[in-house]
């Protein structure tokens, strides 16, 4: 058993960790600091207030792009898990025609850039008038390959007696997903939850082509606005707080299981 | 952003029915199980056709027109490649995003490298410090952009340092190109390095440790260790990193957006940047599609290269 000593490498590891969470706390002084008097780094600030943060929330905009970030991200974290639990248990555990190349073709589309399909989406999206809508900016993130493969892997592992006593049982295929595939599959539905939101939440160039009016821009987009429009850094900052409040609360609840997800599965956000 | 699956197991029908007795089903339990697998698929399918596989292609057909937001169009051929190797802006493009490359993919490796090395020298405790490495990734770029910017701004707290030892300030984000790049790199490799820092953590984990004892026993010095052991075995993790990181400098676009503007004339106009001016600034859609065409390319040659050496080398 090794003993519990700190060693050099722990505070050079402890200085890059601090290092890299710093400019966060950065951005809590910002946002707290009065509008146009002087803060960090020339001088810490006279006086914290909370104005900033009042006076953006207060703001109609603020509210409006977070109410859009929290309609794009939520939503769209049920339809992908629900459609691609489904997906993934006809991949896993159900024989038709098809199916193996179908599933790859899937895991295909996972190698063709975002970037290179957005002017065909949007030219679809635009023919459908699904622009500056909730359903047009929603729908095309939906068809989620990694959801569908992580889903597949994790109930093919599944034992097959648990679908045929269901179905011993009397039960439909219906019920069998609903009350023993979705149960079954809480801990990688969870996973998949958290990083299908925060792909959503942070996602900028669709909502940026999505989002063009003011009503429904999400919250990257409004930020970045901001930043382009050059207005107070105070009121830039105390947005960028807000922004990324759910981030951090969702890190600090599951840092480890994200963590150990990354490593075991190598899913990307 | 692309997303990747690091342990692609090839599907193998025979291992569908784990731990049991090949099940006999009837003639109509077949099919219910058919009609029943291909409902549960339809809803994923459709979302697949419409919006990945349609657009796909229709990225290639667009390419070959002049589409307006009309509706209408003549193909015009070749025409769109033809501009984009010879206009002058879309080459400055292909050039800045090139560099970037240049500079952002060693940089985030080492960092990611060094630091998983540190990590894994240290034995208890590197939870919370991998944690708090990771934090950036769970936030956006933009914000990396935004707080960046202010970082590396005339008046932020990079420039006070370099003030505070009796030097002029930098322009990070107004001097050379090469700087703004630098600049750049940053912020995103500040936003993602825990990414590529874990999964090189993992590949370290696999190393069996009895290999670094037998070396030391052999009197191997610390960096004949790291060349002889751990890089040959970290290989596959590294190429890994290295062909995700790629990828990704070749999409850079939102850090871009929010620091410069894609500025100052265009040191910093990167390659999807010119994707996005050409049609929602020009309305130039058939050109858009083709350097949606181009990155497209460059994406796949490198996917398919890491599939041939990683193939080789388990092979």
């Amino acid at each position: 058993m090794t003993k519990r000593r700190l060693t050099p490498a722990h505070l050079l590891a402890g200085l890059l960790a601090l290092g890299t969470v710093t400019p966060f706390l950065m951005v809590v002084v910002l946002a707290l600091s009065p509008p146009y008097a002087p803060t960090i780094p020339q001088t810490w600030p006279a006086s914290l207030t909370l104005d900033n943060l009042r006076a953006t929330l207060a703001s109609g905009n603020f509210v409006r792009w977070t109410w859009n970030s929290l309609v794009y991200s939520v939503v769209s974290v049920v339809i992908v898990l629900l459609t691609a639990a489904m997906a993934g248990y006809a991949f896993a555990k159900k024989r038709f025609p098809g199916r193996e190349i179908l599933f790859w073709s899937f895991l295909a589309t996972l190698m063709v850039p975002f970037q290179a399909m957005l002017i065909p989406l949007f030219i679809l999206m635009a023919r459908l008038e699904g622009v500056n809508t909730f359903w047009g900016l929603i729908v095309p993130t939906l068809a989620n390959s990694q959801a569908v493969f992580l889903m597949r892997q994790f109930i093919r592992d599944l034992p097959d007696e648990l679908f045929d006593a269901a179905r011993v049982d009397g039960a439909g295929e219906w019920r069998t997903f609903w009350q023993i595939v979705l149960p079954l599959t809480k801990p990688i539905l969870a996973t998949l939850g958290i990083f299908v939101f925060l792909w959503h939440w942070n996602d900028f160039l669709w909502p940026l082509v999505m989002a063009q009016s003011n009503a429904m821009r999400t919250l990257t987009v409004g930020l970045a606005t901001l930043q382009s429009e050059q207005v107070a850094r105070s009121e830039v900052m105390a947005g960028a707080l807000i922004t990324v409040i759910p981030c951090l609360v969702i890190f600090f609840l599951l840092q480890r299981h994200l963590v150990n997800s990354i490593a075991s599965t190598g899913i990307k956000g | 952003m692309a997303s990747v699956i690091a342990a692609d197991v090839p599907a193998d029908p025979r291992r569908t029915r784990t731990g049991s007795a090949p099940r006999v089903p009837g003639r109509a339990a077949r099919r219910r199980d058919m009609t029943a697998g291909l409902l549960f698929v339809l809803p994923m399918l459709v979302l697949f056709v419409m919006f990945r596989a349609f657009p796909a292609l229709g990225a290639i057909g667009l390419s070959f027109t002049n589409y307006k937001l009309s509706g209408d169009f003549d193909v015009v051929g070749l025409k769109n490649y033809a501009d984009f190797f010879t206009s002058e802006v879309a080459r400055n493009a292909l050039a800045t995003t090139l560099l970037y490359a240049v500079i952002y993919v060693p940089l985030v490796l080492a960092v990611a490298l060094g630091i998983a090395l540190l990590l894994n020298h240290i034995v208890w405790g590197s939870g919370l410090f991998r944690s708090m490495m990771f934090l950036p990734y769970v936030t956006s770029f933009v914000l990396a952009g935004i707080i960046w910017t202010w970082l590396l701004s005339l008046e932020g707290p990079i420039n006070a340092v370099v003030g505070a030892l009796g030097q002029a300030p930098i322009p990070f984000l107004s001097g050379a190109q090469p700087l703004i790049l630098t600049s750049i790199a940053s912020a995103s490799v500040w936003h993602g390095y825990g990414y590529s820092m874990l999964i090189l953590l993992a590949g370290l984990k696999t190393i069996p440790e009895e290999l670094y004892e037998s070396a030391r026993i052999d009197g191997a010095t610390a960096w004949r260790q790291f060349r002889h052991i751990t890089l040959p075995l970290l290989r596959p993790s590294l190429f890994f990193v290295l062909v995700i990181e790629t990828i990704a400098a070749f999409q850079v676009f939102d850090t871009a957006y929010v620091m410069t503007g894609g500025g100052p004339a265009r040191a910093s106009y990167s390659l999807v940047y010119f994707l996005y001016d050409s049609a929602f600034r020009y309305f130039n859609f058939g050109q858009a599609a083709a350097v949606g065409v181009v990155l497209f390319a460059i994406v796949l040659v490198l996917s398919l290269v890491q599939r041939l050496v990683l193939d080789r080398e388990t092979a």
